[in-house]
């Protein structure tokens, strides 16, 4: 097996979602010296790209998407040590969260896990995060994006008390705020002060990387 | 007591008819002979609730007077927020319970009441939040006392692995969430919730798997979307009957709740009367199913209309003008004797759009339940009719299932095969998320 291959089996492993061969082959490229910049470009990157087309191409599902990420991730961690002190580098942070009162967080986690799929830095509070936690994270973490999902009308109105918060504070102008979730539309998005709303996840991760790159 | 037969052929599942029909509230008969509607409703954000509740009873029932609606239930369905604040559940139910009597009284009308309460466990904390557990336990006592007729819950145990498993498309973990730990902690909720129903003289009406069934549902979309294989969907919504029906087996008698689309899967074994939702209930969920999940309803409901104002009055009142139009024309189909023909129409016209719809056509959902009752234990029930479900779906090419809903089915066919229903291989799956999904804590589901 010469380095070509290697390269090769761990991005085949990623595209095939094949979370033991890609650790497998990772290991035997550690173990014959192939460069871990290397792998990184020729087999995390190519193999996610080939997983992206494949879902555009509706062969796969979104949900594959999101394990290939993980894949690309885990890869990444059994690098890590060998980068020589060269971190992988974050393209932006996102602190998101279900608002306050609503603890229907499966979007959410979905935006959460594709983000970071993206090289996105993720502070994820969790479900039936209150106005002060919001806070607390922008100060704390100095993101570039609050994210915030509701699925109830009832509890929506939330997102509006988290960006006056922002505003109160002084905090607003330091960070873009994108929202989603079942019961948001982009009317609401704008009549509340956010500057975005995803539709779906895709979009979200989308506008959040063009507020960044 | 162990469901070992399926109580109802694919013919005798119709809607409107159960073997064993309920008689509550003002007179209210359910699987008797006619489907009922079930409306339901959720007061505006920027009202008083309290106050919002009483106005949305009022003008349901001055509609259900006004067009001659002489059989409703109405279900008022506590949100989280609702649940915080002591005393409002009770409230609220002794409020609508007021006004319900009142209706009752002065025209006649058969009216049932039930009432939902939020499952507000966070299931990471020590012992399965037990504060909050009690808290539940506290609110169906009140509402039972301050008269509702119906109790039911939409319990989330097994949620914390299920939400991690679905949108991996991991089907190992969504068969050990929905087939293990959701069904553990059914045993533990009903046999409570059981016992306050009989002390309260109330209907123990059941479950419902909205958690995992309606989040997978949500998640598969319409017919292009491309989240998760809608043949995953179908297998959540098949996997989910095994754990609704623990609450049967624990003394539940139904109605059912109308969110559970497993409950078609449910009156076909226990021939307890079911409500359902489908094209009515647009208005809250988009489904693939909306006329097939008719086929076998005694109660049909709007899922939740909020009470905003629309041109024919407001959103309750309207969905429940809606609802009664949907249940005259089956109900004038049962006094004709044509109940079979509609019946047909309403399985027809859905089966084939989508494996959901397809699972739920009586005829696929008879072979289902037999492989449910043929097993023994909750894991082996829910393993086996999923197993049965993949084949059946691959199988029949009337489905023209999309070239990823094929890979997916064969890939998942491969997997449950693979799968050990021994008890202790089943629990050392279940230790093996546990690094993985923040909040599992699998010892508390067996330390029951």
């Amino acid at each position: 097996m010469d380095k070509t291959d290697i390269l090769n089996y761990i991005r085949d492993s990623i595209v095939n979602l094949d979370f033991e061969k890609s650790k497998e082959f990772t290991k035997i490229a550690l173990e014959n010296k192939v460069d871990p910049q290397e792998i990184i470009l020729k087999s995390i990157a190519e193999g996610m790209e080939i997983v992206g087309k494949k879902f555009e191409a509706s062969e796969y599902f979104l949900s594959e998407l999101i394990v290939a990420g993980e894949i690309g991730k885990e890869i990444t961690q059994i690098l890590q040590p060998y980068l020589k002190g060269a971190e992988v580098k974050k393209i932006g942070k996102v602190v998101i969260g279900t608002v306050s009162g609503d603890l229907h967080d499966i979007g959410k986690n979905i935006v959460s896990m594709m983000l970071e799929a993206s090289e996105f830095e993720v502070v994820d509070l969790g479900a039936d995060v209150p106005v002060e936690s919001f806070l607390e994270a922008v100060k704390r973490e100095k993101p570039q994006v609050v994210a915030m999902s509701a699925l109830l009308t009832v509890t929506m109105v939330e997102m509006k008390n988290v960006i006056e918060a922002l505003k109160k504070t002084g905090l607003r102008d330091r960070v873009k705020v994108i929202i989603g979730g079942a019961a948001v539309t982009e009317e609401f998005a704008k009549s509340i002060g956010a500057d975005g709303y995803g539709a779906n996840a895709v979009q979200g991760v989308r506008i959040c990387k063009g507020w960044i790159t | 007591m162990r469901f070992k037969e399926v109580t109802l052929s694919p013919d005798t599942l119709i809607f409107g008819r159960a073997k064993y029909p309920l008689r509550y509230g003002h007179n209210l008969e359910v699987g008797k002979g006619q489907v009922i509607p079930e409306i339901k409703y959720f007061p505006r954000v920027d009202k008083d609730v309290k106050e919002e509740y009483g106005k949305i009873t009022e003008s349901i029932l001055k509609r259900a007077v006004d067009l001659d609606i002489r059989s409703l239930q109405l279900e008022t369905e506590l949100t989280y927020l609702e649940m915080r604040t002591k005393d409002l559940p009770g409230d609220i139910t002794q409020l609508q319970r007021h006004i319900i009597d009142r209706y009752a009284q002065e025209y006649g009308l058969n009216i049932g009441f039930r009432v939902t309460v939020a499952d507000i466990r966070d299931l990471g904390r020590p012992k399965h939040d037990e504060d909050s557990y009690m808290k539940i336990m506290e609110t169906f006592e009140s509402v039972a006392s301050n008269g509702a007729d119906v109790l039911s819950i939409e319990s989330e145990g097994g949620k914390e692995l299920f939400n991690y498993a679905i949108i991996r498309q991991d089907i190992l973990g969504v068969v050990a969430s929905i087939g293990q730990l959701a069904a553990l902690d059914m045993k533990k909720l009903w046999k409570d919730i059981v016992k306050i129903a009989n002390n309260k003289h109330v209907i123990a009406g059941g479950d419902s798997a909205c958690a995992f069934a309606n989040t997978a549902m949500r998640l598969a979309g319409g017919k292009r979307d491309n989240v998760i294989a809608h043949s995953l969907a179908a297998l959540v919504r098949v996997m989910s009957a095994s754990r609704s029906l623990v609450a049967y087996e624990e003394g539940a008698v139904g109605p059912g709740k109308d969110c559970a689309y497993e409950n078609v899967f449910i009156k076909a074994i226990t021939g307890y009367p079911m409500s359902t939702e489908g094209k009515s209930a647009a208005v809250a969920h988009s489904s693939l199913v909306g006329n097939i999940i008719a086929a076998t309803c005694d109660l049909w409901s709007n899922e939740q209309t909020e009470n905003i104002n629309l041109f024919g009055g407001c959103g309750p009142e309207v969905f429940l003008e809606i609802l009664y139009y949907d249940t005259k024309i089956m109900n004038t189909a049962l006094e004709m004797g044509k109940e079979k023909e509609l019946k047909s129409l309403f399985v027809k016209s859905d089966k084939y759009v989508d494996p959901q719809a397809y699972v739920l056509a009586p005829e696929v959902a008879y072979e289902i339940c037999k492989a449910i009752v043929g097993e023994e234990d909750f894991f082996s029930r829910t393993l086996t009719s999923a197993y049965e479900t993949t084949s059946m779906l691959l199988n029949d090419d009337r489905l023209a299932l999309a070239k990823n809903e094929i890979r997916f089915l064969e890939a998942t066919r491969t997997r449950l095969e693979g799968l050990n229903k021994n008890p202790s291989k089943v629990q050392e799956l279940l230790t093996s998320y546990e690094p993985k999904v923040t909040k599992l804590r699998i010892r508390d589901y067996f330390d029951v």
